[in-house]
């Protein structure tokens, strides 16, 4: 009887609290109308010891993160995240903290900067921003207000992958991953995030991810035909790859990472960008409000935005550095064929953003749940 | 054990609390505001595709457990009742050391062996029963089952292996000297005496299916079971409140079940 009553208290103690009290963070989150810049930690100083980061799989290869670990005595633990909500969500549980930095997408960082959870950036410290391509150093999905919270590190497409011993011709339309003649052999993210994809390529919308109810109903037909097609809606860059390798898939949606590394296994595959457009992602490096290493932080971003380190980063992702620089270390051949210096090309992707409104991004996770099944 | 359950209460109050709250879409926190909403959504949203849902794992969940009952309980009476002392610690230890591995491990290497180029497909084309590799086999609700089945069998054979145990020699004896053939043998003595067993290794099989998600991401396809939908509201899909909600209707399903097992007497028997 006393244990029950114990239970009974401790119940209605856990009700109070968490009922009354609400969350700190929106008491920091609003920007203050004082200076736009902060200081920054002394990146000179010896580093922390440790580095925790959550991000997008290929962003602290061995190639170049044993170098850095070497130079500053920063011990490297990555996570990584096969969405933009999956690394939001990481970063911030339990309060943040728990990682010193991430690589947030366009569509993420607007969202970590309103939500508190990211420190303004010291651009005094960031010794390669005034290296960074026009458009990527200050643009609206990190730079709040005039206020820095992103450092732009790399951008890509989501491309069309196909496995050229099966598919002789290049495709050139979207509409191939909707050909039943390829039935049980495709593969797509299993991200919420691709409506904005159909809503681009076959419903023309010039705002992907500002469409009404209208324009869902009919990208959610549509992709609800496309789901006999699939063999399976990959989470992680390694389920792509190891569809492809097995044969079970040859053709799918991607990022230029999958591309290389298949090719470095052996494989015939190619990546087009077909005409109807695609979406894409511009990675930024945002540092936690909480960070327990922030030295150790400030250190990385500015080591994999040299010049050096960005085009070996480039060698293990395909993806573009955003560092002008680099241009020179990688080749004329390869700087036009990433288009590192195209600021046009750049200009062509839409690029992730989080869908507010007139649908909003639960009506869009809602709508791909009905999807899959 | 006071202490144990505090813990455990608390949590689980904080799941039932967080399902009547709303998340903001933009910033990913906590509103909190109360709302049935969730539970509207669960019970009417999308057309009843959390229900269809609901129903498939619980499905899933049901074969899984008889399967494993099926193959548990031969293995189970000869290691408690033919095999020799020597060689039962062996089968023993032989069903409890892959639970030392890596469960992540065990699945990925289903994911190997139903795969086109895996283990079971090149066994069928060798021995001719396929012309070629089938891509049925691997990222659907059969291997979802399969490596469920696999994978949580030895919690089934424990449990009935321990109850065949305890059966005394002078039963069975009996039942011989009554003039009963080993059907109702089987039937009338043994069945009854290992059923508590067989409910606890039920009871076992049927939370774990419930609940899991890493199975389905691996080896699964397009069709959502509950642990996957509530691990993606939890990711992917932004949406706490409803994933608490989930996870509130697989408790209850689970504790309804508990409390039917518990009416057999299997729990005493533990």
């Amino acid at each position: 009887m006393r244990r029950l009553f114990l239970i009974a208290a401790l119940i209605a103690g856990v009700f109070a609290i968490a009922a009354c009290g609400s969350d700190s963070n929106d008491k920091k989150s609003t920007t203050a109308a004082g200076a736009s810049t902060v200081k920054g930690p002394d990146i000179n100083a010896k580093g922390e010891g440790q580095l925790n980061m959550v991000i997008w799989e290929g962003y602290s290869d061995e190639s170049y993160v044993k170098g850095f670990e070497a130079e500053t005595g920063c011990k490297v633990k990555a996570v990584f995240a096969g969405s933009s909500d999956e690394m939001f969500t990481k970063f911030n549980a339990g309060g943040g903290g728990q990682y010193d930095l991430a690589s947030f997408s366009g569509d993420a960082s607007l969202r970590a900067i309103k939500s508190g959870s990211v420190a303004q950036l010291d651009v005094s410290k960031l010794t390669n921003f005034k290296d960074v391509a026009p458009q990527l150093q200050s643009p609206e999905f990190n730079t709040v207000d005039g206020k820095q919270y992103g450092l732009s590190f790399v951008w890509g497409a989501n491309v069309l992958i196909y496995n050229k011993d099966v598919i002789t011709t290049a495709p050139d339309s979207w509409s191939v991953l909707y050909d039943p003649q390829y039935k049980g052999k495709i593969t797509v993210p299993d991200n919420p995030i691709q409506i904005a994809d159909v809503a681009l390529q076959f419903e023309g919308a010039a705002s992907p991810y500002a469409i009404d109810q209208a324009t869902l109903d009919k990208v959610t037909a549509k992709l609800k035909e496309q789901r006999s097609l699939v063999k399976k809606y990959w989470v992680l860059a390694t389920d792509f790859e190891d569809l492809f390798k097995s044969k079970a898939a040859v053709l799918g949606a991607g990022w230029s990472l999958m591309t290389n590394d298949l090719k470095k296994a052996g494989l015939n595959v190619a990546e087009v960008i077909p005409k109807e457009g695609v979406t894409g992602w511009s990675d930024s490096w945002m540092l936690s409000k909480n960070a327990a290493h922030p030295i150790c932080a400030y250190k990385y971003m500015n080591y994999v935005t040299s010049p050096k380190v960005q085009a070996q980063v480039t060698d293990v992702t395909g993806y573009t550095p955003a560092n002008l620089k680099s241009c020179p270390v990688v080749g004329e051949e390869r700087c036009n064929a990433l288009h590192i210096t195209d600021a046009s090309y750049y200009s062509k992707i839409k690029y992730w953003e989080t869908p507010t409104q007139p649908t909003n991004y639960k009506q869009w996770a809602d709508a791909w749940a009905t999807v899959k099944g | 054990m006071g202490w144990l359950l505090v813990f455990y209460v608390v949590a689980l109050v904080l799941l039932l609390m967080t399902s009547f709250w709303r998340q903001d879409v933009f910033t990913a926190k906590l509103v909190h505001e109360w709302t049935t909403d969730n539970y509207k959504q669960l019970f009417t949203g999308q057309d009843g595709l959390w229900l269809r849902i609901f129903g498939r794992t619980v499905l899933l969940a049901t074969i899984v457990t008889l399967i494993d009952v099926a193959l548990a309980f031969p293995l189970a009476w000869f290691m408690a009742r033919i095999a020799a002392p020597r060689w039962r610690a062996l089968l023993f230890l032989a069903v409890v050391v892959p639970l030392w591995s890596s469960i992540l491990l065990r699945i990925f290497a289903w994911r190997t062996i139903l795969g086109q180029q895996g283990l079971l497909n090149t066994f069928l084309v060798d021995t001719g029963i396929l012309g070629k590799p089938s891509s049925a086999l691997l990222f659907n609700e059969r291997s979802i089952a399969i490596t469920w089945a696999n994978v949580w069998l030895p919690f089934m054979v424990l449990p009935i292996f321990t109850a065949l145990e305890k059966i005394p020699d002078s039963y069975l004896e009996a039942s011989r000297d009554l003039g009963a053939g080993a059907l109702r043998t089987f039937r009338s003595v043994i069945f009854p005496l290992a059923l508590p067993g067989v409910i606890a290794g039920s009871i076992f099989v049927f939370s774990l299916t419930m609940g899991d998600f890493v199975a389905p991401q691996l080896v699964g396809g397009g069709s959502q079971v509950l642990g996957g939908a509530i691990k993606d509201r939890f990711g992917v899909a932004a949406d706490v409140p409803f994933g608490a909600a989930l996870a509130t209707l697989t408790l209850v399903t689970l504790m309804g079940f508990l409390a039917l097992s518990r009416r057999s007497g299997a729990l005493e028997n533990l």
